[in-house]
């Protein structure tokens, strides 16, 4: 009986040990991708063709957002965190020993997303001072920008949203602020864009790349003219609010880590970009 | 007269009460049927997904809900038994069952949301099994022990003190006599217990979300260290998609697969109850 | 050494006696482990003043100002809504069940009831996101579906069949005899429930309502998706407002933090008061249900 129990002891320990040294073998299998929902497409269709090119290799995408991937890449718990923001000093300092480097996979412009209901109405531009001005709560009906007679369903996102940091940094020039006019707060690019479809009155903040026929970007006043936030505008620079498209790693990365990050900013990695809707800048 | 109608009366309102209750629960049975159904297809079943999520089927989604729930029992369940043999068996004293009682209780008590978090950091970090369907299995062994192990002590409880008198009266020890005499009278709550262990594991997203499930490109688990995708995760990603057609029918269709795994489980383990538990009560 | 555990000196020599001491010992462990950690990981958040932290309702993890004010209020009329809702159906149902079915009927509804009872959160999450949510949006002319509101109602239709069938056991197994004397003095069936049955049943209802609450508190998914997110307390008790409770602010937030940092303490403080509540309302819960049992 004795000898069972110790058998059984030994078979279950060696079974752990196999499992950790699966998960901590020097030559990775998985890579793991983690953080921001706009750049989760690129990285999904990425990892499935360059999968297909290496096959003892599975890429794994979660999304989550962009704080999430910072610190699952700064605590080890992914191999490239996603970002579709710059890391904040807070992160910086949270992470000092971990050396964060980030490579630039695409770029992407932030829009002003509104239901299209609203856009068709009339309301197809706004001022930084009236996106301002919603986003305060100091403006509370469509009417007061040109549109119809409704209450603005005014959408915010989860604070560490790297969409959310981009845009507030334009409206606010604070990556952190508050918006006291918010009516709902939501997660993911797909969870915005839903919101703003299912209603006929709602503004949110939403990747240019997502906009689709029920949820359209307002234009943007730049200088003198409103800039509409088209591929081309963005990829001209023109569009006022635009960020890089990060994939963030702990220190300079090697193997087939490098490989991978090369492959999403090489050619066939470019291509799969600018299908997913984003843009790429060469030389970046 | 008058006591006569007035009792039908409140008769009447509460049969309509709880009728309207029965229907409630029948209409989101139908809304999940309903929508789920369109979905539903041989290949949508085994077929993996793709395009991160919008399109294709559930072939590793169902695996992975699979994986964690068998992982999860096969890790539970021993541990289950063997702690609920240890109090019905062994414990003589009345404080000692009930502090074992309490802290049962409190385990069951815990949001599980709360279990996903510490037990991502005690599991994953700390023992280093990372976010894999191990750490996933572990955390809902966890979840589900007191599930398991309530049902295995009722069932022991029920058994009338006669078997085991006559047990002692032979000179049993405590384990001949759970082996020869409990057990085998008891194995329907052990059983029972094992399906309401793999129905609620089945159910269960907010300990997953972070420790076991990954979203795209995870398909068959090669080593104890891979994530898995699971049913329950790709619903909460498709469910926040809520304004495109094809997403929302593939939630639908992965919601009521993952409805009529939870209740083959759970009539099963009626079944079993019904027919082999012995009716100590009226 | 387990003689207080055990005076049967026999089974120190039993191999099986030590393999369910190590079970029983390991759920020992964990459990001690885990509720330590709780502790542990939350102090820092404690330190700063617990009744400042439990009642403020700024949320601001940039600033690393933290207060579950909001999340609090949350869970409680979240949970207060679901239990409105969901007690006059279930108590219904459950004396329906228990008194006036025939034994046959009865055993096929509670079985419906307990498959119910075991449905996934996340499929309820689906329905309230897709379904509900719009309803709610639509009927009372709200400009968004996603209010305290909207998921005060879907855990009350989450919580139902559970709080049905765990009262239903408590009203059946008050023995016969209560029924049967009533009847005999010419109460009508109703009335010998309400007059002999329901009294002596109360406990172990009210254990189950508790119960059914318990689950309702902890449900993350389904609330997650239907509330709103706003870390805000409405202004007079407006429930169609958005709002936030504890396991969607955990369900939302704690993935960006998970490790280490006040965001993280004061995360598990939100999660240590959660599970203190659910703590003793599901302790009263079966107390209640086993003193009925009796």
């Amino acid at each position: 009986m004795m000898n069972r129990v110790l058998f059984l002891a030994f078979f279950c320990l060696g079974f752990w040990s196999v499992g950790i040294g699966f998960s901590s073998a020097d030559e990775i299998k998985t890579v793991r991708v983690v953080g921001s929902t706009t750049v989760a497409p690129i990285a999904a269709r990425a990892a499935e063709a360059f999968s297909k090119k290496h096959p003892g290799i599975r890429i794994v995408v979660n999304g989550g957002g962009s704080g999430v991937g910072i610190n699952a890449v700064g605590r080890g718990l992914a191999e490239i965190g996603m970002a579709s923001r710059q890391v904040t000093d807070k992160e910086k300092k949270n992470f000092a020993s971990v050396h964060l480097t980030d490579h630039i996979v695409g770029r992407d412009g932030v829009a002003c997303a509104i239901s299209s209901e609203i856009f068709n109405a009339g309301v197809t531009q706004l001022t930084r001072e009236q996106i301002a001005d919603i986003y305060s709560g100091k403006i509370k009906s469509w009417k007061a920008v040109g549109g119809p007679d409704r209450p603005i369903l005014v959408i915010d996102k989860e604070k560490h949203r790297g969409t959310r940091h981009v845009f507030m940094e334009y409206v606010f020039n604070d990556v952190n602020a508050r918006a006291k006019g918010a009516k709902l707060i939501t997660g993911s690019n797909n969870e915005e864009r839903s919101k703003i479809a299912q209603s006929d009155s709602a503004v949110g903040m939403l990747s240019a790349a997502w906009l689709n026929a029920d949820v359209e970007g307002v234009a943007l006043k730049k200088g003198d003219t409103f800039i509409a936030p088209t591929v081309e505008n963005i990829q001209s620079g023109m569009y006022p609010v635009i960020r890089d498209l990060l994939f963030i790693t702990a220190g300079e990365p090697k193997g087939i880590l490098k490989d991978f990050i090369d492959f999403v900013r090489g050619e066939e990695g470019r291509s799969i970009v600018t299908e997913s809707g984003y843009v790429f800048v060469p030389g970046s | 007269m008058n006591r006569k109608m007035r009792d039908n009366i409140l008769r009447g309102i509460i049969y309509l009460t709880a009728f309207a209750g029965m229907f409630m629960m029948v209409a989101v049975l139908w809304e999940v049927i309903q929508r789920g159904w369109p979905a539903l297809s041989l290949e949508f079943l085994l077929q993996p997904s793709s395009n991160f999520g919008a399109e294709g089927g559930l072939l590793y989604q169902t695996l992975g809900t699979i994986i964690l729930m068998a992982g999860a029992v096969l890790i539970g369940f021993p541990v289950a038994l063997g702690s609920a043999l240890f109090q019905t068996e062994y414990v003589r004293s009345e404080q000692v069952k009930t502090f074992f009682r309490a802290i049962i209780f409190s385990l069951n008590a815990v949001p599980t949301i709360l279990f996903g978090l510490a037990g991502y950091l005690f599991f994953g970090v700390y023992l280093a099994t990372g976010v894999s369907w191990l750490t996933g299995a572990l955390i809902l062994a966890i979840m589900i022990l007191p599930t398991i192990q309530a049902s295995i002590q009722s069932a022991i409880e029920c058994l009338p003190e006669k078997y085991r008198e006559v047990g002692m009266a032979l000179g049993l020890t405590p384990w001949a006599l759970a082996r020869r005499v409990v057990l085998p009278q008891c194995w329907y709550g052990a059983v029972t217990g094992a399906l309401l262990g793999l129905a609620r594991a089945a159910g269960e997203t907010a300990a997953i979300m972070f420790t076991a499930a990954a979203f795209s490109g995870a398909t068959w688990p090669r080593s104890f260290a891979d994530p898995v995708p699971t049913l329950q995760t790709h619903i909460l990603v498709l469910a926040q998609d809520s304004a495109d057609a094809v997403s929302q029918t593939n939630a639908w269709g992965a919601a009521l697969v993952l409805l009529m795994i939870v209740f083959i489980l759970i009539l099963t383990s009626l079944v079993v109850r019904s027919r082999f538990s012995m009716e100590a009560q009226r | 050494m387990f003689s207080f555990l055990v005076p049967d000196r026999r089974c120190h020599a039993d191999p099986m006696f030590w393999i369910t001491v190590f079970f029983a010992g390991l759920v020992l462990l964990v459990a001690i482990i885990f509720f330590s950690y709780l502790i542990f990981e939350s102090m820092p958040i404690w330190e700063q003043g617990v009744w400042a932290f439990l009642t403020s309702v700024e949320w601001e993890p940039a600033e690393d100002i933290y207060g579950a004010g909001a999340m609090i209020y949350g869970s409680f009329i979240v949970t207060t809504l679901a239990l409105l809702f969901a007690l006059p159906f279930a108590l219904c149902g459950a004396v329906t069940a228990s008194e006036f079915l025939s034994p046959r009927t009865r055993l096929v509804f509670k079985g419906a009831m307990e498959i119910m009872a075991g449905a996934p959160g996340v499929v309820y999450g689906l329905l309230g996101a897709a379904l509900l949510s719009l309803w709610i949006k639509d009927f009372f002319g709200l400009i968004d579906g996603a209010t305290l509101f909207t998921a005060g109602i879907l855990l009350g239709i989450m919580i139902l069949p559970t709080i049905m069938t765990l009262a239903e056991d408590a009203i059946h197994s008050v023995p016969g005899e209560y029924r049967d004397t009533a009847l005999s003095l010419g109460l009508t069936p109703l009335q010998a429930f309400l007059k002999a049955v329901a009294p002596r049943a109360l406990p172990g209802v009210i254990g189950a309502v508790l119960l059914g609450l318990g689950r309702a508190l902890g449900e993350t998914i389904a609330v997650m998706l239907v509330i709103g997110g706003l870390d805000i307390v409405p202004s007079g008790f407006d429930l169609f407002s958005p709002g936030q409770n504890i396991p969607s602010k955990l369900g939302r937030e704690a993935a960006e933090a998970i490790g280490s940092g006040l965001h993280w303490n004061a995360l598990l403080a939100l999660g240590a008061v959660l599970f203190f509540g659910t703590m003793l309302l599901t302790g009263a819960g079966s107390w209640l249900l086993r003193r009925n049992k009796v």
